[in-house]
């Protein structure tokens, strides 16, 4: 039976960690909400954004244009989106282990450039050739997570964009975690360049007579970069948001595992006094027959 | 007719204006009430609206489309 003081300090340890733990379960709790608000006012914009796209490119071949050229995949970059900080279960972990494990399969022989935005990220592939030459396209992969604006990803859109337009890489993918609700995230492998073509479902859309100023294919290729900014943002607030689910998750069985702990701890500090007190009175009972 | 200007972030306006002044990409324009459906890009500069009342309100766009039919127009502002 362990000493009882030793015992008296695990509870305390184990007490306060679980303090720690239940706080942070509450911060991100509080942050997903905000999280999950920033994907729904960005919702509409989106929504609109596909439906004037829609309206336009009827009509109109959309596999034309510099970013939806299909060309030999020998340089593929992919964006890595982590968090800047841990304690959040698999969260990082997935996005690193499925980059690797793509980039050593379907691409292998490719030139791989890996563009690191959050530090997990940038701390796992530090020591990795490929993350060299994404350093150098893009220098702000950590601060962008905790200052996620709009502009700051039009920013690396346009970054990715020029990449692509330069011919410098054939392929751009992003993998995030997409967030389907607070406990569940889904690792998420989106092609960012070229575009992938649109299925166009309904030809109502085109039925009205618009007016198209200047004309539609400087539209079209103003709406293009916007599409593409859009979809890269709503992985960054994805990913976002999931990092607070997964954080939520994790913390919410630490703070569960320690009760556990605590309860028995409790129990068996309670048998080591009872102990400590029966033998006590064995030695008094002792001594008083030993007396007679 | 009713007017919307959205950005990635928020919504920026809703509401009934009778005139919207627009630096489109080819030099600014307005938009009067049962203006013919059309869609246009917008280069930067400031959005002027006069809203029902007379009262006016700017605002300042980076970018952005318009798109306009039915007497509604929704901005799509950066």
């Amino acid at each position: 039976m362990a000493n009882l003081k030793e015992i008296r300090n695990r509870i305390v340890s184990v007490s306060s960690t679980k303090q720690i733990t239940s706080a942070m379960k509450m911060v991100s709790a509080a942050k997903l909400r905000r999280a999950q608000d920033a994907i729904t006012q960005m919702r509409p914009y989106s929504k609109k954004l596909q439906e004037i796209l829609e309206n336009l490119s009827s009509g109109l071949d959309s596999n034309e244009g510099v970013y939806s050229q299909e060309r030999e995949v020998k340089n593929v970059l992919f964006v890595s989106i982590t968090a800047n900080r841990g304690l959040c279960g698999g969260f990082n972990n997935n996005v690193i282990k499925t980059i690797k494990r793509v980039a050593d399969k379907e691409y292998k022989g490719c030139n791989i450039t890996i563009v690191s935005l959050g530090k997990k990220s940038n701390d796992s592939f530090k020591s990795s050739p490929w993350a060299e030459k994404g350093k150098s396209i893009y220098t702000k992969g950590i601060s962008i997570i905790d200052d996620l604006t709009f502009s700051n990803a039009s920013e690396l859109a346009e970054i990715l964009m020029g990449e692509f337009a330069e011919k410098k890489q054939d392929k751009i993918v992003l993998v995030y975690n997409q967030f389907k609700n607070a406990a569940v995230q889904e690792i998420q492998l989106e092609q960012f360049l070229p575009i992938v073509p649109t299925q166009l479902v309904d030809s109502k859309a085109s039925s009205i007579d618009y007016i198209f100023e200047p004309n539609k294919e400087f539209i079209i290729n103003e709406m293009i970069p916007k599409s593409l900014k859009t979809q890269l943002f709503k992985a960054l607030l994805d990913s976002r948001a999931s990092e607070h689910g997964a954080r939520m998750t994790a913390m919410h069985k630490a703070t569960d595992n320690a009760t556990e702990l605590i309860n028995s701890l409790k129990l068996s500090y309670n048998k080591a006094r009872q102990a400590a007190i029966t033998s006590e009175i064995l030695e008094i009972v002792a001594g008083a027959e030993a007396l007679k | 007719m009713h007017l919307e200007i959205i950005t990635p972030e928020k919504n920026i306006y809703k509401g009934e204006v009778s005139l919207i002044n627009l630096p489109g990409s080819d030099g600014s324009f307005g938009i009067l009430t049962n203006h013919a459906p059309i869609i246009s890009t917008l280069k930067q500069g400031t959005i002027k609206i006069v809203e029902s009342n007379n009262s006016e309100k700017t605002f300042e766009v980076k970018g952005g489309v318009i798109e306009m039919n039915n007497n509604k127009i929704i901005v799509l502002a950066e």
